[in-house]
């Protein structure tokens, strides 16, 4: 199970993310405030109204609730199923014990001891055990079908209250993908099922809320008496099968408390109807960047690439082509100030400027004097938002006198075209974890890529770099936080110095949410999850943080 | 009897090369399902996990040959595999769940347009010169004005603005499912506004061919006899001409039925309708091969089916092609 969530998560982004996925930029004033009581303390009285959420478009459901299964409805991991260990990805390695109480690694970061919490119930009432913890973990090994976080793991054992992992190398870095994204669930109820094609219907889980109705339009949630921190406050949580014009007509008429959607004019459209409760709160949970294929011809070079990011001009595009709801990105492409301990001081207020003289200059010493520089933008026709800054750059490149041409193609030309490195440059998001190294790990690292011609599972701009992959390696090799650090830090100046990927602007997390029910929503006061609700397992976070109001 | 049998044959070919069709139509797509998910994982994914996906999916590759005849072996038994949208259920789960909402709103919507637009091509044609001929050029109208645009307007008006009928789903969230009054009325309640938009969308073919048909038959000699023998005006548009005048509209609504289990991808999107046209999108959109032949396979066939009841009822109705050539 373990990345399903993520891992839908992502995909949604992905796909939806310039049309229904994020949202939220800060909802200023009031919403700090009422958030600032939302604490840790999540025990209600369970006397709220009914809250509708909408995760992602779709015209339908089905009844899915597979842990394992990347295809889940959201919510199924946090909802019900509940990890070790919550992350939150707003705020570097801040880490939350969980369904665990502590943990602690072996100094060669092969073995990782977990000790998992007492007096915690599965909503059948049967006691959630160490067995349990090891059965979950244990299947992934035995079917490796249902390892989609692809954490490589050599043994699980029970000893006592703990549960001891063994992995064939140095693993400090998963355990974001083992502890934070992985479910656990119930041995005693799936034990003997073929895991890797059983919908789990009747999911029992340790979460806050248990299914308590489902049909192909809207499943509900309600609150879990049982709770091990208590009934949450929120008592009912209906899920509607929406499409995206329907969530839009949904927000206007207030028929929708919480969702995840692009909304083309925020003000008009949803804002103004009550501009005291709708609110929009829009982090950057990624990177969106001009992914240039560095394995070849012109973006091989270090000149090209520098004049192409001194001639676009970001925040024009952040203006027109995102509206507002992004700001442009910091040269490393981290997220600041939240990630300033993470790029190095001389480069901390380090901006984009354009420069149209200084690209031309680099562009005669690439050669490109006399000669045109000629290439093209390949661009998934659907993300409009995409389609229109490639059409912004296309006219500030020409003021450099280079010829870019915008292609659009349908997404599933897109992302076999760019997997296969059969292209010159691309707008293309990338998804930050718990800590910067994931985002540098995934654009930058050479495991990931594979020659032109043949599927790579990340670095699409085959970035091939030996001190990026010793700074990726050192990282890896140690949990010390300061030595981390360092590692980002080296990694942050490669991406400022060598433009691997040209960034452009955050890719926001989406959340639009009402007050008139409840506060104490996620916000750039109180960031203690990710405030989309398609993202898992922060939704859970968020609903348990939610206060009904009087 | 040899003309049915005729029929029969060439329907067993068609419903073959259907087959087939469904079969490689999604396979000529560019890229697979699965590097079109690992690709929106951005690189969360181990190449070992993606190994193991296109097992679970089913997809370790084999020729085009020996899928192909997996895929006829399995569709023999009636098995359409696992979505891989909505992976592991069942691709039959899937499409049972969506259809009866289609058939429905649809199936229901397009009868309604049918008998309203057939009856107004009737009265058209027969007072044909009054104020009636403007039927033709609104209804003509109605239907060239981009589909989703006269939903979405009336959506704002009666949704939105008037806030008289519901916008989206198939029922309320708040009613529980089952058979239960509340939970009719509130389908029924929620299926107006879509029907409407179908049925303004697809009446005027029916009005135009009805009418146009009638004008013709209308200039018979028995017509004219019937007239002459002092019958009704009712009796002589409806039993005389109309009657005669059917054929050609039969034949096309026989075949929008066939077309009603497609949905109505549109009218479904507008409103979040549960139903096939929904269900077809995504499965285009993720690449879902199985979930995509699956609603082919069941559009295909119920448009044969539909064909062959329309050649039924014509050997009812004509006595012309009972006779052999």
């Amino acid at each position: 199970m373990s990345a399903d969530a993520t891992i839908r998560d992502a995909a949604t982004q992905v796909r939806l993310s310039r049309r229904t996925l994020f949202g939220a930029a800060a909802g200023v004033g009031l919403a700090a405030t009422l958030a600032g009581c939302g604490g840790d303390d999540a025990t209600g009285s369970g006397t709220g109204k009914p809250l509708v959420v909408h995760v992602n478009d779709t015209g339908s459901w089905q009844r899915n609730f597979n842990p394992y299964a990347v295809t889940q409805n959201t919510g199924t991991i946090g909802l019900f199923y509940e990890p070790l260990l919550f992350f939150n990805k707003l705020k570097p390695n801040d880490i939350t014990p969980w369904l665990a109480t502590k943990y602690s690694w072996s100094e060669d970061g092969k073995t990782l001891r977990m000790t998992i919490r007492k007096d915690v119930k599965w909503s059948d009432g049967k006691p959630l055990t160490v067995d349990d913890v090891v059965f979950t973990y244990q299947s992934m090994i035995d079917t490796p079908a249902l390892n989609r976080g692809g954490v490589e793991l050599s043994g699980v054992k029970a000893d006592g209250d703990e549960v001891v992992f063994t992995f064939p190398s140095t693993s400090f870095t998963k355990l974001w993908n083992l502890a934070g994204q992985i479910g656990i669930v119930p041995k005693h109820l799936l034990s003997g099922k073929k895991l890797d094609t059983f919908t789990n219907p009747n999911p029992v889980g340790t979460g806050p809320f248990t299914l308590s109705s489902f049909s192909s339009q809207v499943y509900q949630v309600k609150a879990n008496p049982k709770y091990w921190k208590g009934k949450p406050a929120v008592p009912l949580v209906k899920f509607p099968a929406y499409t995206a014009n329907a969530v839009q007509t949904g927000l206007q008429t207030g028929e929708i408390d919480w969702a995840s959607a692009f909304v083309p004019d925020l003000k008009k459209i949803y804002e103004r109807n009550d501009p005291e409760h709708n609110k929009h709160y829009f982090p950057s949970e990624g990177l969106n960047a001009l992914m240039v294929n560095t394995a070849k011809a012109p973006f091989d070079s270090l000149e090209v690439r520098q004049a192409v990011s001194l001639a676009v001009d970001r925040d024009r595009i952040v203006k027109s082509a995102e509206r507002g709801y992004v700001e442009p990105a910091h040269p490393s492409g981290l997220p600041m100030p939240a990630d300033a301990d993470w790029v190095p001081a001389k480069y901390q207020d380090a901006k984009f400027t354009v420069d149209t003289a200084k690209a031309r200059q680099l562009l005669s010493k690439a050669g490109y004097g006399s000669k045109k520089l000629k290439f093209e933008l390949l661009v998934p026709s659907p993300y409009t938002d995409f389609v229109n800054a490639a059409q912004l750059m296309k006219e500030d490149l020409a003021k450099v006198g280079i010829d870019m041409t915008v292609r659009g193609v349908a997404i599933q030309d897109w992302v076999a075209k760019v997997g296969k490195g059969d292209f010159d440059v691309t707008l293309r998001g990338a998804v930050a974890g718990p800590t910067p190294f994931y985002l540098y790990r995934v654009m930058l690292a050479s495991a990931l890529t594979k020659p032109i011609g043949q599927q790579a599972t990340g670095n699409y701009g085959r970035w091939k770099d030996k001190h990026t992959d010793e700074l990726l390696a050192a990282y890896e090799g140690t949990n010390d936080e300061a030595k981390q650090q360092a590692a980002v830090q080296g990694l942050a100046t490669v991406m400022i110095e060598q433009l691997p990927v040209i960034p452009l602007f955050g890719s926001p997390s989406w959340s639009l949410y009402r007050t008139t029910k409840y506060t104490g929503w996620p916000s750039e006061q109180n960031p203690y999850a990710m405030p989309s609700p398609a993202t898992s397992p922060d939704m859970a976070q968020v609903l348990l943080h939610l206060k009904p109001v009087k | 009897m040899r003309y049915l049998l005729r029929r029969l044959g060439f329907y067993l070919i068609t419903a073959w090369a259907a087959i087939t069709i469904n079969f490689l139509i999604p396979r000529l797509m560019p890229g697979d399902p699965v590097d079109l998910m690992v690709a929106r994982m951005n690189g969360q994914i181990d190449p070992d996990a993606i190994e193991s996906m296109k097992k679970s999916f089913g997809l370790t590759g084999g020729s085009i040959w020996s899928q192909y005849w997996d895929y006829l072996g399995n569709l023999l038994h009636g098995e359409l595999g696992r979505s891989i949208t909505f992976y592991p259920t069942h691709v039959s789960s899937v499409i049972g769940g969506a259809l009866p909402w289609t058939i429905g709103l649809v199936g229901i919507a397009t009868v309604i347009s049918y008998l309203i637009g057939t009856s107004l091509g009737v009265v058209a044609a027969w007072r044909r010169g009054t104020w009636l001929d403007s039927i033709l050029p609104t209804t003509t109208f109605l239907q060239a004005v981009p589909y989703f645009w006269v939903a979405l307007a009336l959506v704002m008006v009666f949704g939105v603005s008037l806030s008289w009928l519901p916008v989206s789903g198939a029922y309320s969230l708040d009613v529980t499912t089952g058979f239960n009054g509340a939970f009719v009325g509130s389908v029924l309640y929620h299926a107006i506004l879509p029907a409407i938009t179908i049925v303004v969308a697809s009446i005027a073919d029916r009005v135009m061919g009805m009418r146009n048909v009638m004008v013709t038959t209308l200039g018979e000699d028995y017509v004219t006899m019937a007239e002459a023998k002092g019958l009704t005006s009712r009796r002589v548009m409806w039993r005389y001409a109309a009657r005669n005048a059917i054929l050609p509209n039969i034949t096309s609504f026989s075949l929008s039925l066939g077309f009603v289990v497609g949905g109505s991808v549109l009218t479904e999107i507008v409103f979040s309708y549960p139903g096939v046209g929904s269900v077809l999108l995504k499965a285009v959109e993720n690449e879902d091969f199985p979930l995509m032949q699956g609603i082919f396979l069941i559009i295909s066939l119920a448009v044969l089916a539909a064909n062959l009841l329309a050649d039924i009822a014509y050997v009812a109705l004509d006595p012309r092609t009972r006779q052999e050539a």
